[in-house]
């Protein structure tokens, strides 16, 4: 019966119930789909990036990370191939030679990092494949490049017309050669395309005067749960000569930032607690002095102040009640069709692409912090309604009578 | 059997720091079963005398027994407990839950009892029926007559069956032919239930009711009348 009246009190002054009702659903879904966002972006951008070149982990002979040059190339990798196939964790993997050079085409010439590569094991790491937007991936036959749409403008060359590389080769010589452009890519990511060119294994071999020496094995895991253990497992099979490195060690900055947004999620989420609490409070006190002669009538009919304060509080956390269940509701369908149309932001695409965010963001949707924000709103409403319902049961039952 | 001894009950309040003799050594007995009336023009007290009957309100000298026991030695919580069991109020402007209907009204009374719903439902049915209110049962108090509001009032009063029912006023914001109806069924209850009524009233024709009248004038008893 509590609720009853709890619930009915609530409607009593319907208008304002429904804009303390609106600020609750507004903020919830807001937090919901915010959070979906923010998710959504981080998991885009790593992916992207692991997708495009970094991978879960990646081996080299210890001290090519801090130092890529072709003299820090692993002389014997085979030993390592034949290691890679025991670990059930590893989905896939794919050699690459880089060297950072000079990709020239006949009237512009630009700074690229030259990736070998081999292309049947390398599209099963990478994303490059499916985001050429022209042309075809490598094919296996030599001389043939993958470069980036922004490269490709920048030296004013297309399909089928020809650049040349060069770099330093292993015996400290220039090493070059030409290639035809047979496919053209495009990423999120503008530094990244910017950069990276990708050619046939054995031609960037030649060219680097490199043998059968590569630079470094890209590991895909199976989940990405599971990139720490396999990254020690692999480090203690391989010992010191190799460095076993994954994506938290080799894009660190990302996974700050990643960690900076779930924190700027709290700061948020404060702002809008903050926010909804002097909401309700305001509210619940209208209420209560509202009903100040009532209260009077209720205390001379002998209700405990337990249960005068137990109304108050139910009243709040219907409110909560009501309001989490449409503010979640909202919150879970915009985020969940954002999550399968996606959010364009194309009018701010260049800027985006600078730090690697791709222009049309898909949120992601997390169940269990849904739920988290839900308790949390159910707490501030409870936490909000103390006050008011102090100030009722502290009312004088005579004093409270005679209000008018 | 005595239900309530007042014993040199005195109340001042203060205005603007100015004090207010609101009761003078007042000394009343009442006893189980008697439907008593307390008159008086505005100001001589009457409100102030039921409110510290009803331990709502303190004496500011004196003691006040009720069944025995000094209602001054007891604290916020039992003066509250007390209310709850032995005492049933009706107010002037009736004072209905406004949210719920007259069934749950006279529920509600039965709740704070911890009272369960099945036994609720079926006593306040009784007393609705008693009180010939039967049909108003699903109505809230804006649907309803001032009369029809201040019977579910008694309902709510008289549900638990205390030993004594306090109404300040209860008919004066009525016409004379409901307020004679209310006061008949408060009789009726008195005699049927052995409830004791004090009410307040200053309609004379309404105390003709009453089998004792308590005239107060400025604080004091002026006569004290047994029919």
């Amino acid at each position: 019966m509590l609720f009853t009246l709890a619930w009915r009190n609530i409607w009593r002054n319907t208008r304002r119930s429904l804009i303390i009702l609106t600020s609750i659903v507004v903020g919830l879904a807001a937090m919901i789909f915010m959070e979906g966002l923010a998710r959504g972006l981080m998991r885009q951008t790593l992916e992207n990036q692991l997708g495009a070149h970094v991978a879960h982990i990646q081996i080299h002979k210890r001290g090519f990370n801090d130092n890529k040059v072709v003299q820090n190339f692993m002389v014997n990798s085979d030993s390592i191939l034949s290691v890679l196939p025991q670990y059930g964790a590893i989905k896939t993997f794919s050699e690459r030679t880089i060297a950072f050079g000079l990709l020239s085409s006949a009237t512009n010439s630009s700074g690229v990092s030259i990736v070998g590569i081999r292309p049947s094991q390398e599209e099963k790491v990478t994303t490059i494949k499916r985001s050429l937007i022209e042309g075809r991936y490598l094919s296996g036959e030599p001389r043939e490049i993958v470069l980036s749409k922004r490269l490709s403008e920048s030296l004013n060359i297309g399909l089928g017309d020809r650049v040349v590389a060069m770099a330093s080769a292993l015996d400290g010589k220039i090493g070059s050669e030409v290639f035809r452009v047979v496919g053209i890519y495009h990423t999120s990511n503008s530094s990244f395309d910017k950069m990276h060119i990708f050619i046939p294994m054995q031609n960037a071999q030649e060219m680097l005067h490199a043998g059968s020496q590569t630079a470094e094995v890209a590991i895909l895991a199976g989940s990405i749960d599971s990139v720490q253990t396999l990254k020690n497992n692999l480090e203690k099979k391989l010992g010191s000569d190799y460095e076993v490195l994954s994506f938290y060690d080799l894009v660190p900055s990302l996974v700050k930032q990643i960690e900076v947004t779930d924190q700027m999620m709290i700061v948020y989420y404060l702002i809008i607690g903050v926010a909804m609490i002097f909401g309700i409070i305001n509210t619940m006190l209208m209420s209560v002095f509202e009903r100040i002669h009532e209260f009077g009538v209720l205390k001379a009919m002998g209700m405990k102040e337990s249960k005068l304060f137990s109304m108050v509080v139910i009243e709040a956390f219907l409110l909560g009640v009501v309001g989490t269940l449409t503010g979640t509701i909202i919150g879970i369908s915009i985020t969940l069709v954002l999550q399968k149309t996606g959010l364009n932001f194309a009018s701010f695409a260049e800027g985006l692409s600078s730090w690697g965010f791709a222009s049309i963001v898909y949120p992601l949707m997390d169940y269990s912090s849904v739920m988290t924000n839900v308790m949390v709103i159910l707490f501030i409403c409870i936490l909000a309604a103390m006050y008011p319902a102090y100030r009722a049961v502290k009312l004088e039952p005579i004093n409270a009578i005679r209000y008018v | 059997m005595e239900l309530i001894k007042i014993e040199n009950l005195e109340k001042v309040y203060q205005d603007n720091g100015v004090p207010v003799h609101a009761l003078h050594t007042l000394s009343l007995n009442v006893n189980q079963g008697e439907f008593t009336a307390i008159a008086g023009p505005s100001g001589s007290g009457k409100t102030t005398l039921l409110n510290i009957i009803g331990a709502l309100d303190k004496p500011t000298n004196g003691t006040v027994y009720f069944e025995g026991v000094n209602l001054l030695e007891k604290s916020k919580r039992e003066l509250s407990s007390l209310r709850l069991h032995k005492l049933g109020f009706i107010f002037q402007a009736y004072n209905l839950i406004p949210v719920l209907t007259a069934m749950e009204n006279i529920e509600f009374s039965m709740m704070l009892l911890g009272v369960s719903e099945k036994e609720r439902r079926e006593r306040a049915m009784k007393a609705m029926e008693e009180l010939e209110i039967a049909e108003l049962a699903h109505k809230r108090p804006n649907e309803m007559s001032g009369g029809q509001q201040q019977r579910v009032a008694v309902a709510r009063a008289i549900v638990n069956n205390p030993p004594i029912v306090l109404a300040d006023e209860p008919t004066a914001n009525l016409d004379s032919v409901t307020a004679h109806n209310l006061i008949d069924i408060m009789e009726k209850m008195n005699e049927e239930k052995n409830i004791t009524f004090i009410f307040s009233s200053h309609d004379r024709q309404i105390l003709d009711h009453a089998r004792r009248i308590v005239f107060l004038k400025d604080g004091h008893i002026e006569e004290d009348v047994h029919k």
